[in-house]
């Protein structure tokens, strides 16, 4: 061990760490996934993550990419000990070239600094999870997240145009070209989009951006019963709008929003969705008036919001998932079963089903989410001091894991997989086609030493 | 450790805290994140020792309050890392400048260990009356380093009938913020207080208010110099001054007390006010609390440097109303342009 830190140092210098403390700090994310690496590196550069990934290679030792540690699956947590690359360091925006519609940027660039980079120019990267704040772009890369107004626009995936990626044994790649479309061999991008750190360390990135829509309006509709509301949402789709975002918040939901910030104008009863647009003036406003339309005739309520009220509905609906604990001191939100995924029109049923497991385990659920892309986030809130508490959670978030596959959808819609849902995963793809993964997984990392253990791999 | 598990489990690990913690900014460490220190603090409850590294996390935090302010799961970090210091002093497990500093206060009722008199800048000993309304608490800082502000602010309280300790010794804040016991100090000034008779004390320094207030007995009304100002500001012969400054928020008057307006009220009296970019709730630590500047001198100093980024430009002062504060931005290059907002209504009054 003395050898491998001494060799660690050789390559990052002072920014590696053994100790038992700083080790302690890097051994989970946001998930109840652990796992305590053996040292903790910051790279600053490709060549160093090079060279760390030789180094693991040749004695054979794990490597765990992470950004900051805000997953929800474990992907960053090193199940298998080793070393955790801390990617948050590699923070530069290294080109914004709006004339081409894109920017390079290293891993470590945090989401919401690069869309402030961005404003001046009147350009955004639309991928928004809730965690934007905070999250960096290497991990939104590696877990193909989205947001709230993916519904839209789509996820990470369809932003990315070129990655750099260190591989396995140190050997460093370009997945693609500085061009918003290429049909040129495999699409590696999209291959790394979403690995999870498995199969390479992604040590900068080409990003596709978007031009900043002129405005934004929301529509507020506030309905008895989230089937009623779930109704609603695809007739609006079917009527061929599509808003930049359609939030579904549940009666508990408005409560934790209340507490978030008093002076919310929000209904306090019922199952309300949010539907933004943007666009231009006019076409925003056509476009919240067709949606209020379509809303009124089975809505108890319906309301524009515009300017700083949309901002603080949106600041404090980016918060919801953690602040459970405000409406209860006594529990904590536990990240299990948070992120399932069916099609829309099964949306209705899967509210129904998580309900009958809540309510059947006795176990209370927030139920919040992308409805107008068929992603439920269900927050389960635990005292977590209570054993049995904690045995119904883990039965509840399977039973909403297999709710969810069972009407055709998916354990996790932005999250990831890591090690949390891995046991899911053969399940949801299929045997033959998960054979496909491992396949690729051992051409590309052989010795096992990228993220093991995470993705069922 | 007997750790208020309650408290540490009600963290959610979102790493909200990752985009305020001043102290990560600038190491970069999850350790020296509000995140980690509590991870750290559920690693002790679980057999992680505490060794030096991990008491560096525990004593870097500024005590600032911004990641209270904006924890999504409603935790109070700082409250819960100053009790795990409390325990971990309790089992002998400090670092040497923690010693130190004790060692100083115990030593001489200052954080200076400063053997000098403490009333040393008070040149008319016959303005201390025995009896009075108010008490002047001058605090360590203003009474060995700022004695002109010190000075300055007795002179405008003492017009409203304000008198001092006659023995004042440190309010006990630097002790309880890294981990000690303070209760010799809480008596001894609530002691001499209460021979005053006086129902109402009053502070100019953050640190020794947010301490005053809320760990001594609630025998008397705590006001801080800003609060008391901006209450009497039309009692006073103010002058406006042709000068634009800007207002540096203390994070314990601030943040751990909600006192914003008060002292804007008596810089709008006065002179123009330029907010710096980040102010109230959101403004930055100037790195100097939580017994960092004491313990972490350049980390401190960096993080004071950060916050002269926020300064506006063209203003002629930084205004602030903890001594704690002017030092820290002052040693951090701004000089003489960080002045106690008493100082400026001293100007106002020439």
């Amino acid at each position: 061990m003395t050898d491998i830190l001494q060799e660690l140092k050789g390559i990052v210098g002072d920014r590696v760490s053994a100790s038992p403390g700083e080790r302690c700090c890097y051994a989970s994310d946001a998930s109840q996934v652990v796992g305590l690496p053996d040292f903790v590196v910051r790279p600053k550069s490709t060549s160093q993550v090079s060279r760390l990934l030789r180094l693991c290679s040749e004695h054979l030792i794990p490597a765990t990419a992470r950004g900051a540690g805000t997953g929800l699956a474990g992907g960053c947590s090193p199940v298998r000990g080793g070393i955790v690359l801390d990617m948050s360091g590699m923070n530069r925006i290294l080109e914004i070239d709006y004339e081409n519609q894109q920017v390079i940027v290293e891993p470590g660039v945090v989401a919401e600094k690069l869309n402030f980079a961005l404003k001046p120019y009147g350009f955004f990267f639309p991928p928004d999870p809730g965690s934007m704040a905070m999250c960096t772009i290497g991990g939104m890369l590696s877990y193909n997240s989205s947001g709230m107004r993916s519904v839209k626009y789509g996820t990470v995936r369809n932003y990315v145009l070129d990655l750099e990626v260190v591989l396995a044994d140190g050997r460093v790649i370009h997945t693609g070209k500085k061009v918003l479309k290429s049909s040129a061999g495999y699409d590696l991008t999209r291959l790394f989009v979403g690995s999870e750190g498995t199969l390479g360390i992604i040590t900068s990135a080409g990003l596709k951006i978007a031009p900043l829509p002129r405005t934004r309006k929301i529509v507020l509709a506030c309905f008895e019963e989230a089937e009623i509301a779930g109704q609603a949402v695809i007739r609006i789709f079917s009527n061929g709008i599509t808003p930049s975002a359609c939030e579904i918040l549940d009666r508990t939901t408005l409560q934790v929003l209340k507490l978030c910030d008093p002076l919310l104008a929000i209904p306090e009863d019922g199952d309300v969705i949010l539907f933004e647009v943007d666009g231009t003036e006019s076409s925003t406003s056509e476009a919240a008036r067709q949606i209020s339309e379509i809303c009124q005739p089975t809505a108890k309520s319906v309301r524009i919001a515009v300017g700083a009220e949309m901002d603080s509905i949106w600041s404090a609906r980016r918060l919801v998932g953690a602040a459970i604990s405000r409406l209860d001191p006594t529990k904590t939100r536990i990240y299990m079963g948070e992120d399932v995924g069916v099609p829309i029109k099964e949306i209705p049923a899967l509210i129904k089903k998580v309900q009958q497991i809540a309510v059947k385990l006795d176990i209370p659920a927030m139920k919040y989410g992308h409805i107008g892309d068929g992603n439920l986030h269900v927050a389960l809130f635990i005292d977590v001091m209570n054993k049995e508490q904690w045995e119904k959670l883990r039965l509840a978030a399977d039973r909403i894991h297999r709710a969810a596959m069972d009407l055709g959808g998916t354990v996790s819609s932005e999250h990831g997989i890591g090690l949390a849902r891995a046991g899911y995963l053969p399940e949801q793809m299929g045997m033959e086609a998960f054979s496909v993964m491992q396949s690729i997984k051992k051409a590309l990392d052989p010795k096992g030493i990228l993220n093991p253990g995470k993705m069922g791999l | 450790m007997n750790l208020d598990l309650k408290a540490i489990n009600q963290c959610v690990r979102c790493g909200s805290c990752r985009t305020f913690c001043p102290v990560f900014e600038e190491s970069g460490w999850e350790s020296a994140n509000t995140r980690g220190r509590i991870m750290i603090l559920k690693g002790l409850t679980c057999g992680l020792q505490p060794d030096l590294q991990v008491l560096g996390s525990l004593n870097t935090c500024t005590t600032c309050g911004i990641c209270t302010e904006n924890c999504p799961a409603g935790v109070n970090p700082p409250e819960i890392i100053e009790n795990a210091r409390r325990q971990l002093v309790s089992l002998g497990k400090m670092t040497c400048q923690q010693a130190d500093l004790s060692r100083n206060i115990f030593a001489s009722g200052n954080t200076f260990g400063d053997g000098r008199d403490r009333l040393s800048w008070l040149t008319d000993r016959g303005l201390l009356t025995k009896k009075a309304d108010y008490v002047y608490f001058a605090g360590c800082m203003n009474s060995y380093r700022y004695t002109e502000t010190a000075a300055n602010t007795f002179a405008l309280l003492n017009r409203f009938g304000a008198t001092m300790l006659p023995a004042e010794q440190c309010c006990g804040s630097p002790l309880l913020r890294t981990g000690f016991d303070a209760r010799r100090f809480i008596d001894e000034n609530c002691r001499q207080i209460a021979n005053t008779g006086a129902k109402t004390v009053i502070t100019g320094c953050a640190g020794c208010y947010t301490t005053l207030k809320k760990s001594y007995p609630q025998d008397f009304r705590v006001l801080s110099v800003p609060e008391f100002l901006a209450e009497r500001i039309s009692e006073m012969d103010i002058k406006p001054l042709d000068l634009t400054v800007t207002y540096h928020d203390p994070c314990h008057l601030g943040r751990h007390n909600q006192i914003y307006e008060q002292p804007r009220q008596v810089i709008r009296a006065i002179c123009r006010l330029k907010e710096m970019k980040t102010s109230g709730k959101a403004a930055r630590c100037c790195g100097g609390g939580g017994g960092v500047r004491a313990g972490y001198k350049d980390l401190s100093l960096k993080m004071a440097k950060k916050r002269l980024e926020d300064v506006p430009g063209e203003v002629d002062y930084i205004v602030t109303s903890c001594p704690l504060c002017i030092r820290n931005l002052r040693d951090a290059g701004a000089g003489e342009k960080v002045i106690d907002l008493v100082d400026l209504v001293a100007m106002a009054m020439q």
